[in-house]
């Protein structure tokens, strides 16, 4: 996972590189460089965050150029191994996303041929292979390498000698295209362009992209001509700023009522139906990593209520590994992004195995969008900060209204019912507002709890999946080792890990595992734990049996999730806070993880 | 020229419409308050912000962001604990240089009030105007066309010019502010009296629109002089049998039931299901996510987000905060009152219910005219209500 750009116009190109790669941080920040052409061909880079490099560097005259932003994968983070890479004549310069899978039978073959490599990357490989091809045309030798080249890329090239084009290429790597007048950019992500253009083309797999000053030429693998309509984007680069919030985190949470308004907008009146969940499958598979996986685990709860139909959740890295079963489920993938590359691999496996595909996204022409057979979008906005908040309750929205969806489809749930669930549903917003009115109360608790080593998370049912992404929540943002255990499993084993020292937040809002969980609850008192509660409003009860509370609105016990996910963001969000953390840049992660 | 929006107070005298939220987020024709100052000051050309908030800010920065759907600049200034709008204005200080405008977020101003204090400003300056009842404000004793006195809410009667909150001032304020501070007063009009007693304070009358919302009752007056300029949009679903008149703005994702009859000015948002067969006659806004229910009349009402009307309703003259649900039946019908708020009693003409957020009325519950029930309160069916019932209130 990396970030990349490149520039071919009239205006100085390292301020515009910096200012692009900045935009992309969220995909990788562990070091970052710019390789210009001017008088011949310069490299900046460095470890670290971006600023860094722009304070210990000075800046390279040049209207040519790429730059990078690197999340490790092959080599630990350091100057050698950040980008741009150059060949060994020093002329070429070459920026990467992605991985080159055979990169190690690749160097010892140019190794051989008396190539001197400098880092540990697998990138590096590729700009040595250019050299090798390279007999005074880059585009040719573009085109020649990448043959060679077995893996996921978007990789931008310039060379010393050809000071008016940056050729770049794509595979299974995002990268999209902006039109400016007189000068024409690339990046992996349109937020890097919008400073400039609203304008973009996105580049598809196995294309090559010629970008000078006066055009932009796209053609496929094979040297055909792709012709390919600019497309215009409606949301601005001040979406992304923070507007008064101390953190993207925070105000992405409090964008959250506004996230599920719009993801419901215009689908509960009048619920989009076309026959595609009709008949023809027996069950459903949801597919997908991380946070999103949290909300498949909550999705197959819901769609197994609301729809009756059996589903299993799946994480995207091992949908693969398992055997095609012969009654072929229809797939649902969801991913924030629509690239993070495992989630895609699930999909095109899914299509392969002849899978009915849909995908939950919440970016538009995503490549998951473009390749799963029906697409649903999560209307959350753009969401910068890496631990991801509002697209979370935005794709649970979404879940809810497909489970009523597929319900009627398959004449499973009744118009009614239906009725009632959207009644409900409508509701959600004013829940989730109510939760951060409490946030000065969380903020509060945050206080009290940050400063341990471990904590657990325990739910039951609904509420297990929704521990496990408040734990995740916490480990990502303040690096505190946090696990979820469902409430069962506790005398299973971590019981045994479970003292004063270990504080426990326990999902306990009123539903049918409610006393259940409170006889859990009592497990973790008895040795000592202090106990946080997220509880249903006017639950005077809950406060006899644990330390804190935090109380959210009482809603249908599916819809549960929501609020409760929101007051453990929050609680993370303070908890980072108080212990100073990084919080919308937290070390080793990245926003979307687009190598597997 | 910068411009400065006070907008950290809480507006206690709203009730139940700031539970949750600031008073300038109150929506008017569907706009929060704050939304209509920024744009009548964009309108003038005026587009670098900075809005010094407080109670509930997250509310007004994740709406505004940066000021970029609104054309502006925005930058906050956080006012910790509000003492008043001196002190409020004192931390916006790191923020401003030379000449700047002060308005308060909560004052319904059009582009002429602010253009008249733009150019008719000479050094320091006030905005005045006339005003009918001119005892619950600062009323502006002139010398000429100078500012000799601020003398607020006068018992006596002793002049009809008020003052609007609406200040061309610059750096020379806040010292006056820091003086004054020292003796515990922390109110702006107080430094621009004092300020006026070492330097000339013009005053410039305006005969622009500036409403003022100090009551809930207010809100519906802020809300029809609003809707006067509602645009007819026609998103969302329009169902065959519906009937539309006047100017009426409809939202994406709104479906209109048919046999409904909706009379503008009228402005309903996104996301809302209206009928069959109800009736919304002016000047109403619906906020997002608003469900009137079969039969029901809405009439001069404000109906913010997420509320939930149930079949066979009357609402007149009446404001219902955010997610309030009313079941079938309830009727909230226009009349002369006389609500009691903070203390002290209101004669109003004529008002119907007043109801906060998040609010539950089962079926056939009765408010009364001027009543005035709690945010999150939950009424049992048939009930009926007068006076006022707290916030989190249950009746029975």
């Amino acid at each position: 996972m990396c970030g990349i750009i490149g520039y071919a116009g009239y205006r100085q190109a390292y301020p515009i590189l910096l200012d692009g790669l900045k935009r992309l941080e969220y995909r990788g920040y562990d070091s970052a460089g710019v390789a210009i052409v001017g008088s011949g061909l310069q490299v900046v880079k460095d470890k670290g965050y971006i600023t860094h490099l722009e304070e210990t560097s000075e800046p390279v005259p040049g209207v040519l150029g790429i730059g990078h932003t690197r999340w490790a994968t092959h080599g630990p983070p350091s100057k050698e191994n950040a980008h741009p890479h150059v060949d060994c004549a020093g002329e070429i310069a070459l920026v990467h996303n992605g991985i080159i899978e055979n990169h190690a039978e690749l160097r010892e073959r140019l190794e051989k041929a008396g190539h001197v490599f400098r880092s540990q990357t697998d990138t590096e490989t590729a700009v040595h292979l250019i050299e090798s091809h390279y007999k005074g045309d880059l585009e040719a030798a573009v085109r020649e390498a990448i043959r060679g080249i077995e893996g996921s890329y978007a990789i931008a090239v310039i060379h010393a000698k050809e000071p008016d084009q940056v050729v770049a290429a794509r595979n299974e790597s995002p990268l999209v295209i902006g039109l400016g007048t007189d000068e024409n950019f690339l990046a992996s992500d349109i937020p890097a362009l919008l400073k400039h253009t609203n304008r973009v083309v996105y580049v598809m797999d196995r294309e090559i992209v010629v970008l000078s000053k006066d055009g932009v030429k796209i053609t496929d693998f094979e040297g055909r001509r792709v012709a390919r309509e600019p497309q215009r984007i409606t949301w601005s680069l001040e979406d992304a700023e923070k507007g008064g919030f101390e953190h993207f985190m925070l105000k992405e949470i409090f964008e959250e009522p506004q996230a599920i308004h719009d993801t419901l907008l215009g689908r509960v009146a009048e619920p989009e139906t076309d026959s595609f969940f009709k008949n023809g499958y027996t069950n459903i598979k949801l597919v997908a990593c991380g946070t999103s996986y949290h909300a498949a685990l909550v999705g197959k709860y819901v769609l197994e209520e609301i729809a009756r139909v059996p589903t299993t959740a799946e994480l995207a890295s091992e949908y693969r590994y398992s055997r095609a079963p012969a009654d072929r489920p229809i797939v649902i993938l969801i991913s924030q992004s629509g690239e993070t590359a495992d989630t895609l691999g699930a999909c095109r496996e899914a299509n392969r195995r002849g899978c009915k595909t849909f995908a939950i996204v919440n970016v538009i022409g995503s490549s998951l969008a473009r390749e799963a057979s029906r697409t649903m979008l999560t209307r959350a906005g753009i969401e910068i900060g890496v631990a991801a908040t509002k697209t979370f309750v935005a794709q649970l929205a979404a879940l809810y209204l497909l489970a009523i969806r597929i319900g009627l489809e398959r004449g499973t749930l009744g118009v009614e019912e239906a009725n009632r669930l959207n009644e409900e549903l409508r509701r959600l917003p004013r829940a989730v507002q109510a939760v951060l009115n409490e946030a000065p109360y969380i903020e509060g608790l945050a206080q009290k709890y940050a400063k341990v080593r471990d904590m657990f998370f325990i739910g039951r049912h609904l509420g297990f999946p929704i521990a496990m992404e408040g734990a995740l929540k916490l480990k990502e943002i303040s690096y505190i080792h946090a696990e979820a255990y469902a409430a069962g499993e506790l005398k299973h084993g971590p019981l045994a890990l479970v003292g004063p020292e270990t504080p426990v937040v326990a999902i306990a809002v009123r539903d049918s595992v409610y006393e259940k969980l409170l006889s859990n609850v009592r497990e973790v008192d008895a040795r000592g734990a202090p106990v946080l509660a997220i509880g249903t409003e006017g639950d005077k009860e809950l406060r006899k049996f644990v330390d804190d509370v935090v109380y959210v609105p009482a809603t249908n016990p599916l819809f549960a999730p929501v609020p409760v996910v929101v007051a453990l963001q929050l609680f993370a969000y303070h908890v980072a806070r108080v212990r100073g953390c990084s919080i919308d840049k937290p070390r080793n992660l990245a926003k979307s993880v687009t190598v597997e | 020229m910068k411009a400065v929006i006070l907008a950290a107070g809480e507006g206690a005298r709203m009730g139940p419409f700031t539970a949750s939220e600031p008073k300038v987020m109150i929506p008017v024709g569907n706009r929060p308050i704050l939304e209509h100052v920024v744009r009548a000051l964009a309108e003038q050309d005026v587009r670098d912000i900075v809005i010094v908030v407080g109670y509930r800010r997250e509310r007004i920065m994740s709406y505004f962001e940066d000021g970029k759907p609104f054309d502006a600049r925005i930058e906050y200034a956080v006012e910790g604990k509000q003492l008043g709008t001196g002190h409020s204005l004192s931390e916006a200080r790191p923020k401003v240089q030379g000449e700047f405008l002060v308005l308060n977020g909560s004052n319904l101003l059009d582009h002429q009030a602010i253009s008249d204090l733009i150019e008719g400003r000479h050094g320091p300056s006030v905005l005045i105007t006339e005003s009918e009842n001119p005892s619950k404000y600062g009323v502006v004793l002139l010398s000429e066309d100078r500012v000799s006195k601020i003398v607020e809410k006068p018992r006596e009667p002793i002049g009809n010019l008020i003052n609007t909150g609406a200040y061309a001032l610059d750096e020379s304020i806040f010292p006056a502010i820091e003086a004054l501070a020292r003796q515990g007063k922390h109110d702006l009009p107080s430094a621009v009296e004092a300020l006026s007693a070492t330097k000339p304070v013009r005053a410039i009358r305006t005969k622009g629109m500036w409403q003022d919302a100090l009551y809930p009752w207010d809100l519906l007056r802020l809300n029809a002089e609003v809707l006067k300029s509602v645009h007819s949009v026609k998103a969302g679903t329009i169902e065959s049998g519906v009937t539309i008149r006047g100017k009426v703005s409809i939202g994406d994702g709104t479906v209109l039931r048919g046999g409904s009859y909706i009379q503008g000015p009228v402005s309903i948002g996104e996301g809302c299901e209206v009928g069959p067969q109800s009736v919304i006659l002016p000047a109403t806004s619906l906020g997002d996510n608003v469900r009137v229910g079969p039969f029901t009349l809405v009439e001069n009402t404000i109906l913010m987000d997420d509320v939930d009307v149930g079949p066979s309703c009357v609402l007149q003259e009446s404001v219902v905060g955010m997610g309030a649900k009313l079941s079938a039946g309830v009727l909230a019908a226009r009349g002369r009152a006389t609500p009691q708020v903070e203390g002290e009693w209101h004669e109003v003409e004529s008002v119907g219910g007043l109801i906060g957020e998040d609010t539950v009325l089962e079926s056939g519950v009765v408010v009364e005219p001027g009543a005035i029930v709690g945010a999150r309160a939950r009424v049992g069916g048939n009930a009926r209500l007068r006076g006022t019932i707290p916030n989190g209130g249950i009746v029975v």
